[in-house]
């Protein structure tokens, strides 16, 4: 049987590695989306703020 | 016309958590307690992701982009159009995982990394149709007129998918006829069928995970892009 078991170590790794990196894009651009919408969403302030 | 719906909120993610927890399990059942092919040695275990991403990015998510622009042509409801974008996306997450499995495959049994063979190179150039897909989208800011051109680009994306089926057997290639899909019985161990079929399933729940995430992140951004056009239309009104 051929030794080439580095083959198949290095394609499970990229496998692994990108749907982790799409499952972490879909939540950084979510968790900025949502951090958008509630600073859009927040209701103005009086000017000079409150002390 | 141009139908909108209000997104969906959910503060943790299950249906993904559930879907990794499925694919590391499948890597460990494949990895320490499936037989290696004798012939190809341990390198024949790249199937188990390779194939299934091939199934999953072409016949699951292409497919699902073909009959939502459809969908989309026909019912104008934005809804079809935002399922449609996030198939794609998702589409090209496993057809790259298939572009680059691909050749690791190759290597070791092909003894070349690469073939420009009808199989492959019909693969790549479908990769290539999904990314002008995702950019035509990123370049036009009316959303009827993006939908739209969108959803004939999708359409014609998708009729690439059965010349990729059918390559192996109208051309000379390097790729092998499938072991799977195919009219007689799949050419494999009992141990290995188990460990393909639960690679499937276990991608397939990814892949219905991403396309659910996908969405809600497209209803949430266009969510923020009506109140982003009303803050402006207020800031208009008041000059």
């Amino acid at each position: 049987m051929p030794d080439n078991a580095g083959y198949m170590h290095a394609a499970y790794a990229v496998a692994a590695t990108a749907y982790v990196l799409y499952a972490l894009s879909l939540w950084r651009r979510r968790r900025a989306l949502r951090a958008e919408e509630e600073t859009r969403r927040q209701p103005e302030r009086p000017a000079g703020g409150t002390r | 016309m141009y139908k909108s719906s209000a997104p969906a909120r959910s503060s943790f993610d299950w249906l993904s958590a559930i879907a990794f927890v499925a694919v590391a399990a499948t890597f460990v059942r494949a990895l320490l307690f499936t037989p290696p092919d004798a012939t190809q040695g341990p390198a024949q275990k790249i199937l188990y992701v390779h194939a299934t991403a091939a199934f999953v990015g072409l016949y699951l998510a292409c497919g699902l982009v073909a009959f939502a622009s459809l969908a989309y042509l026909w019912l104008k409801d934005e809804r079809a159009d935002r399922l449609a974008e996030s198939a794609a996306e998702v589409a090209l997450v496993f057809l790259t995982v298939v572009l680059i499995t691909g050749p690791i495959w190759g290597k070791p049994v092909w003894g070349t990394w690469w073939s420009w063979d009808a199989r492959l190179t019909l693969t790549l150039f479908l990769w290539f149709v999904v990314v002008g897909y995702l950019v035509l989208r990123g370049a036009i800011d009316d959303p009827a007129m993006r939908a739209r051109y969108s959803a004939v680009l999708g359409i014609l994306a998708a009729v690439l998918v059965p010349f990729i089926h059918l390559s192996v057997y109208l051309f000379r290639t390097l790729h092998p006829m499938p072991i799977v899909l195919k009219p007689s019985a799949p050419s494999m161990s009992r141990e290995m069928g188990v460990t393909f079929v639960l690679a499937f399933a276990s991608f397939t729940l990814l892949f219905v995970a991403f396309l659910r995430a996908r969405y809600a992140l497209g209803a949430e951004r266009d969510a923020v892009a009506a109140l982003r056009r009303r803050a402006a239309a207020e800031l208009a009104e008041g000059h």
